[in-house]
């Protein structure tokens, strides 16, 4: 088992491969995390992100292209709960540079920014409507980790793990999910997990705690009594889109939601409690 | 005696004496007891001729030098390729696994201490 850990989208990544001499591999898998962070992060002004943010209308590269109908599919999907349009209402929560740059405390922010704008693509060209501007956050670490992982999986079975978001490929993994007391251990088989919440990445303004979890309904910070939650899917992008769909509903609606769509979940309210749904036991 | 007065017989006498003499003159005029000289130009052509020839031979004896060092280069370019090949077919077969794997994908509760830790992001 060889493994391999950086700094990468602003997150921990940890690369595990089942194999020897697996030295290349394992290179090639940390310059896509890179060659995607320098095209789909909002704090570098030279990124494909910003260039479309800045222009509103791009000839997008292939990836740019792939994250943002994902996106699109996603807002679809979650009736709107997951949306790639709220980047401004991130912004206007404080959220506004890189998180280890954000300061903790701080006065009050600025109204919140509804998301839901119009975006368009029309095969390699992206338009937004005036006004709506992108983040890719976590959609694009879950695309990421999927990305690594197929140029992993040439070396063996793998797992990657971008800061949450993970994605296998071959073999069982088992993986260590944070519930109100003490760590589950999940066995993930060819399957993909990602966890959303609001025990971290949170900062204060005006005395408020804020945290990054955006409802794009309101633009404010999800009013949810979810602490945090983590749901296994075919891979890290629905994953991800889906934990943060779930952590919108609600503790019960998730439960409900996560059982209707026999999607594996663990459930972290915000008194401790722990709930197993979508056919976990 | 016979005197030849017919004026016929005198012209054709005639004919036949400037037939002869013209004859006489293109003989003489062939000179064919003189020896034919040596063209200088074909002296030219000849070294020209043989100096080709010797280039020729060269020019072959490099081609042939590239000819079989382009083989030895086809030969090693040929295994690189079918390692490469093999190479690629193990990585689709590898491929294949994780896809079979996948179709009996799923997640369980286990007792097993955790390779990793996933955390809210």
């Amino acid at each position: 088992m060889e493994r391999r850990n950086f700094r990468a989208m602003g997150t921990d990544i940890e690369l595990l491969v089942d194999a020897n001499g697996a030295g290349g591999a394992l290179d090639a898998a940390v310059s896509e995390f890179h060659r995607l962070e320098a095209l789909l992060s909002r704090f570098r002004d030279d990124s494909e992100l910003s260039q479309l943010n800045r222009e509103r209308s791009i000839e997008a590269g292939p990836d740019m292209l792939r994250v943002i109908e994902l996106a699109l599919a996603a807002r679809e999907r979650t009736q709107g709960r997951f949306d790639p349009t709220v980047h401004d209402a991130v912004v206007a929560a404080g959220y506004d540079r890189t998180f280890d740059e954000v300061p903790a405390d701080g006065p009050a922010v600025a109204a919140p920014a509804p998301a839901g704008g119009g975006v368009r693509v029309d095969g390699y060209s992206i338009e937004l409507d005036d006004g709506v501007r992108i983040d890719l956050g976590g959609i694009a670490k879950g695309y990421a980790a999927e990305r690594a992982a197929e140029v992993l999986a040439v070396a063996g079975p793998c797992l990657v793990n971008a800061g949450g978001d993970i994605a296998t490929r071959g073999g069982s993994w088992p993986v260590g999910v944070e519930t109100g007391s003490e760590t589950l251990t999940l066995e993930l088989t060819g399957t993909a997990l990602a966890t959303s919440g609001r025990d971290r990445r949170t900062w204060r303004r005006d005395g408020r705690m804020l945290h990054h979890l955006i409802d794009p309904r309101t633009g404010a910070p999800a009013d949810s009594d979810v602490l945090r939650i983590t749901v296994v899917a075919p891979d890290a992008v629905e994953a991800e889109v889906a934990a943060t769909s779930l952590f919108l509903a609600g503790a019960r609606g998730a439960a409900a939601e996560a059982d209707a769509a026999q999607l594996p979940a663990v459930i972290v309210d915000a008194q401790g409690r722990t709930t197993l749904a979508g056919g976990l036991e | 005696m016979a005197v030849v007065t017919s004026h016929t017989g005198r012209l054709y006498a005639l004919a036949l004496a400037l037939v002869a003499f013209f004859l006489a003159w293109a003989v003489v005029a062939a000179r064919p007891w003189a020896t034919a000289a040596a063209d200088p130009r074909l002296k030219v052509l000849a070294a020209r001729e043989a100096q080709l020839r010797h280039e020729a031979h060269l020019v072959n004896d490099v081609v042939a030098r590239r000819w079989a060092a382009y083989r030895v280069a086809l030969q090693a370019r040929r295994t690189q390729i079918a390692a490469a090949k093999q190479q690629a077919a193990q990585a689709a077969a590898t491929s294949y696994a994780a896809a079979s794997a996948a179709s009996s994908s799923g997640v369980r509760v286990v007792m097993l201490p955790p390779l990793t830790i996933t955390r809210t992001s």
